[in-house]
């Protein structure tokens, strides 16, 4: 409890010795930045800026560093300590939960006007907190403490020289693509390259580019120079920013950036940024983020290397339909009340998903919220041992409140199986579990995890089309009447895409393909390119979107045969490729809304189109 | 400009605005190191009755995007700034000396109901980096070849010549430029040729040789028939910019008298001399005019180590345009003049008409005109040559193509795509409203094709094009 009040109290010291008010750098002061930064060297004026309020604000981190003290120390006997089973400390943990609940607020009380600055950090570093307390009061810790503490601390060696570089180094200015975040009060939140303190006066900077088009009743967007495109995004109160030397076009880099925005979101919510920056403008967010840019790190290596995230939709393991529904039918019958959501997840791709019945009718998961929790899990080792229980937000489901998530492996060692169960009641730890066991019983029973490790991606020269080297196709006529998850399915990269630099290189003419054919103002039908390398098209019809690439020679009479060879194959597959009907539960006591739930065995027979368009 | 959309379901007018020109300055940061000083940056700013303060403040933002640039490279510089409501441009032509045309981006005016004030929206897409950027260093280009460099009006007055230079002409400068219709052939800055046989070609060049060898003052020459250039002495870039001018300024204030009938008070005298057309469409309006002025414009062209200042002679009969050259350190007198009107008169009159029946013929040969099914732009990278059948006719004010402006911003778009990589690249696009766009790359050499079949398919598509490289253009390859 002392650590507790301690806390609350350095809330309130940071709170009184640093108003607002006089903190935030507002729009005319940083114009004058402008101004200044034409006669001095960049960046001296904009810490010539700052120096006004450096005063208060070193009293701020004083008492701030002496917290992350703590929790650094805290933490570091939460590795100490051995892992010990959960359902060995029932009583223990039920303390816990209780003092859980006592502290935390009322998170669906949206219009909390609680001056407790633990209020403003959202329920999540509620969590966080008791779990320290408990594990400094030396009690046994359930499953792992914070995830996003464990994974910021989890392999150190990798996160550090990220952080350590020299920014003012060659090797950073080349980095293919940086992303920084930081607030409104040009305070810096994250970058992914280069501490965010070595570059806070070119964070400034940026705040002040914004901040100063802004005055001018405008909104800033890009600057384009020879070599790299700048993005900005305002999102509330935080503002992101991207300098890509890819030849990527805006409009991706900013739905990326979109996509780091809601990562952050599914850690703290919406609301409570809001209200954070609206209590306090100067507040430092890295404070609730401490530990979590190794998931930020890891979002962005995948937005770079992974398709999903330019595609707007998930890539689903291949698999047996018949196995595929037997798994599907295990996570139906393992069940508790408030489960809304039973994922699992083989080889970092989504095998199977089950939703609540009242869920699915009224919306259904966009892909965005499964990439967000297919990188939380690939992101941290520290999910790889025992049980997690953790908050979690699904920013396009809801950017307000949280889900309480049960993430745990199925089979260890190895680790390519995992079970998420995502509940709306905070309390429903041991009920969840209690699903999870179920689950893995049944799995055993049918041999399932073996099967599992069998089903992988497939190649290429499956489609049986000789010049055909890679393809993407995303269907938008997966049986519409389910609302079914936006899918994508797309073989293995092979040679001549192997090597990294050529996967990237391939990714990237995709992504070429793509910005064009979905311009906001100026969109195609379709594309045919003809390069040295490689020949290329990408057709956009209202029943699919189909990217290929072909051998430089192939002619176009050869291409239009081969599309045509790749749907006929896609569409005999596409039970194994797609999943084709979610499968759904009900978990609530009033089952009546979920009246259109009925299975329809309708097949699609549609024509696809591709006779009236090619 | 403003149009008024056709679009009218609603009942309720909108009003679409095209891009415009909001500002363009010049500025020099090292010229007002000083805080305080900052107005001594400015060099020239449009509009001019922007307040101080204002000027200052939209110069030190270019200052900041370029300096925040340079954090991630520091020799390549921001090129152009995008906001909600327009563009900027950033080119820096000469070591510290910035010049930033700032373009407000189309929008749409919607009257909304109640009363309330009209709702603008921006559209952002709409104006390509590559054309604006390429008008703003045509900008720059245009004011040295009449001025030379920044560099040389510093070193000649220091910075009040400069700003005197830079005010006179960006005055008149900016009131030509015609932001709306600027495209992809802005980009190319190319040059229009003249295709011609090669007895016809080899009469004008014995031409040209016999006027420099009987006036030995005049150094460079270069030949022009319908707007389109047969023959230049000078360096490519020089040409390129000279053209420019040529077609879209001086040719274009000369033409009405021409088309104006015989008896009409608005031809010029030809006074007695029933000999030849020709006339000088610089300098002297009349030779025979006492009081006239034997004063011609000066240019700057690129010579050994920098540059030459030079008179330049444009003269003119019928269709036929020669550009005479010659070094400004030289007095033109009245009977230099007449010497060359006299030498050139006859002979140039001569030759526009042998140009003009050959033409004839070439076109009958040819087959009748009929509509075709595609439209095309060339460029030809090596030598600046240029041909859009898309364009009837470009001028500095009016530009009037064939085709949607969407389509020609599609084609801007694959300009941009082939700059990305240095290889041979052919690109087919179908757009949603189903014309089919072609560009080809080859060397050094693009072509864009637009199809009016909209119901071709791809195969359709590359047979026709196959078709119309192997028809149009064994002319122009000729040429190269």
């Amino acid at each position: 409890m002392e650590r507790d009040s301690h806390q609350e109290g350095e809330a309130q010291v940071v709170k009184n010795c640093d108003p607002p008010s006089d903190c935030v750098p507002t729009a005319e002061t940083l114009a004058t930045s402008l101004s200044l930064l034409g006669n001095h060297m960049f960046p001296d004026p904009v810490e010539k800026n700052d120096s006004t309020s450096v005063d208060k604000e070193e009293h701020a981190t004083l008492h701030q560093s002496k917290v992350t003290q703590k929790e650094q120390h805290l933490d570091a006997e939460s590795h100490s300590n051995q892992v010990n089973k959960l359902e060995a400390e029932e009583t223990e943990n039920s303390e816990y939960q209780n003092n859980e609940s006592t502290k935390s607020v009322d998170r669906d009380a949206e219009d909390a006007g609680t001056d407790n600055d633990q209020s403003e950090s959202g329920e999540f570093v509620v969590a966080m907190l008791a779990k320290a307390k408990l594990e400094e009061q030396g009690i046994g810790v359930k499953g792992r403490s914070s995830l996003l503490l464990e994974a910021g601390t989890q392999e150190p060696a990798a996160f550090m020289s990220h952080r350590d570089e020299d920014v003012t180094a060659d090797s950073w200015r080349q980095h293919r693509k940086h992303v920084f975040v930081l607030s409104e009060a040009g305070k810096p939140i994250y970058s992914r390259y280069g501490s965010e303190e070595a570059l806070s006066s070119t964070m400034g900077v940026m705040m002040a580019l914004v901040s100063f088009v802004q005055s001018g009743d405008n909104i800033i967007r890009s600057v384009y120079s020879e070599g790299h495109t700048v993005v900005f995004l305002q999102k509330g109160p935080l503002v992101l920013v991207c300098v890509s030397s890819s030849r990527q076009s805006e409009q991706q880099l900013r739905e990326e950036l979109l996509y780091v925005y809601y990562q952050i979101i599914s850690m703290l919510t919406q609301a409570s940024i809001s209200r954070i920056f609206e209590h306090k403008k100067n507040y430092d967010l890295r404070r609730l983020l401490a530990g979590s840019e190794k998931i930020l790190d890891g979002l962005l290596n995948l937005v770079d290397s992974d398709p999903s995230f330019l595609l707007a939709a998930v890539h689903c393991l291949p698999l047996a339909s018949s196995l595929r529904d037997s798994i599907s039918q295990i996570l139906q019958k393992a069940i508790t009340p408030n489960l809304v959501f039973s994922i699992l997840i083989a080889k970092n791709q989504l095998l199977t998903i089950v939703q609540e019945k009242t869920v699915i009718e009224d919306t259904r998961l966009e892909p965005t919220d499964i990439h967000l929790l297919l990188n939380l899990i690939g992101a941290s080792s520290a999910f790889q041992a025992g049980e997690i229980w953790t908050p979690i937000c699904l920013p396009l489901f809801n950017p307000d409140c949280y889900f309480y998530a049960y993430i745990s492996y199925l089979d260890p060692p190895e680790c390519t199986v995992c079970l998420l169960l995502l509940s709306t009641d905070k309390e429903a730890f041991y009920a969840v579990a209690e699903c999870k066991r179920k689950i893995e019983e049944a799995m055993v029973a049918q041999n399932s995890l073996s099967l599992i490790a069998k089903a992988q991606s497939y190649s290429v020269s499956q489609v049986g089309v000789s010049d055909l080297r890679h393809f993407m196709y995303k269907p938008f006529d997966v049986p519409d009447n389910y609302r079914q998850l936006t899918q994508f399915t797309s073989p293995e990269m092979e040679a001549p895409y192997s090597s990294e630099e050529e996967k990237m290189r391939l990714l990237d003419l995709y992504r070429y393909m793509h910005s064009r054919i979905h311009s906001t103002s100026r969109p195609l039908k379709l594309i045919y390119q003809v390069a040295e390398r490689e020949t290329l098209l990408a057709w956009v019809t209202s029943k699919f979107e189909l990217y290929t690439c072909f051998s430089p020679l192939v002619t176009k009479a050869c291409a239009i045969t081969a599309i045509t060879k790749l749907l006929r194959w896609i569409k005999k597959e596409e039970d194994r490729l797609f999943i084709r009907y979610p499968p759904k539960y009900s978990t609530t006591t009033n089952p009546s809304k979920s009246s259109r739930g009925g299975k329809s065995d309708q097949q699609d027979s549609t024509d696809n189109g591709f006779l009236s368009l090619l | 400009m403003l149009m008024i959309s056709p679009r009218m379901a609603s009942g309720v007018q909108e009003k679409q605005y095209t891009p415009s020109l909001l500002s363009f300055f010049v500025y020099n940061p090292t010229f007002g190191p000083q805080e305080g000083e900052e107005e001594k940056k400015i060099l020239f700013y449009h509009p001019s009755d922007v307040e101080k303060n204002e000027k200052i403040r939209n110069v030190g933002l270019c200052e900041a995007i370029v300096q925040f640039t340079r954090t991630f490279c520091p020799t390549r510089p921001a090129k152009s700034l995008h906001t909600q409501k327009n563009r900027q441009f950033f080119f820096e032509p000469e070591n510290n000396f910035w010049t930033v045309m700032v373009v407000r981006n189309p929008m749409i005016e919607k009257p909304s109901k109640d009363g309330k004030p009209p709702t603008t929206e921006y559209q952002e897409e709409e104006v390509l980096d590559t054309v604006y950027s390429a008008v703003l260093k045509e900008c720059y280009s245009m004011y040295k070849l009449f001025n030379g460099t920044f560099g040389r009006a510093m070193e000649a007055g220091g910075v009040e010549l400069l700003t005197q230079k830079l005010e006179k002409f960006f005055y008149r400068y900016l009131q030509t430029l015609h932001l709306q219709s600027c495209d992809l052939l802005d980009v190319f800055g190319g040059i229009s040729f003249f295709p011609l046989d090669k007895m016809t070609y080899l009469k004008i060049q014995s031409f040209v040789n016999r006027v420099e060898e009987s006036l030995s003052l005049i150094k460079y020459t270069a030949f022009l028939y319908n707007d389109q250039l047969i023959w230049s002495g000078l360096e490519q870039d020089d040409m390129r910019i000279l053209y420019k001018y040529l077609t879209t300024s001086l040719f274009p204030r000369h033409s009405e008298p021409e088309l104006a009938g015989r008896d009409s008070p608005l031809r010029p005298e030809v006074a007695g001399n029933l000999l030849h057309y020709g006339r000088f469409l610089t300098g002297p309006a009349n030779l025979k005019d006492p009081e006239a002025k034997f004063r011609f414009p000066k240019i700057f062209v690129s010579a050994e180590g920098g540059y030459e200042e030079l008179h330049l002679i444009v003269y003119k009969a019928m269709s036929a345009a020669a550009c005479f050259m010659i070094s400004a350190s030289v007095e033109l007198t009245r009977e230099f003049c007449e010497q060359l009107d006299g030498l050139v008169g006859p002979q140039l009159t001569l030759l526009a008409s042998d140009i003009c029946e050959q033409f004839t013929i070439n076109r009958r040969i040819s087959g009748p005109e009929k509509e075709p099914q595609f439209k095309f732009i060339y460029f030809n990278h090596m030598n600046l040559a240029e041909k859009s059948t898309i364009h009837m006719r470009k001028t500095a004010s009016v530009c009037l193509t064939s085709v949607h402006p969407d389509l020609m911003k599609i084609l801007g778009d694959i300009n941009c795509d082939f700059a990305r990589v240095d290889e041979d690249e052919e690109i087919i696009v179908k757009a949603m409203t189903d014309y089919w766009v072609v560009g080809k790359k080859s060397d050094q050499r693009e072509l864009y094709v637009i199809l009016n079949q909209k119901n071709a398919n791809l195969i359709e598509v590359n047979e026709e094009v196959k078709r119309l490289c192997a028809t149009q253009f064994n002319n122009i390859f000729f040429l190269d």
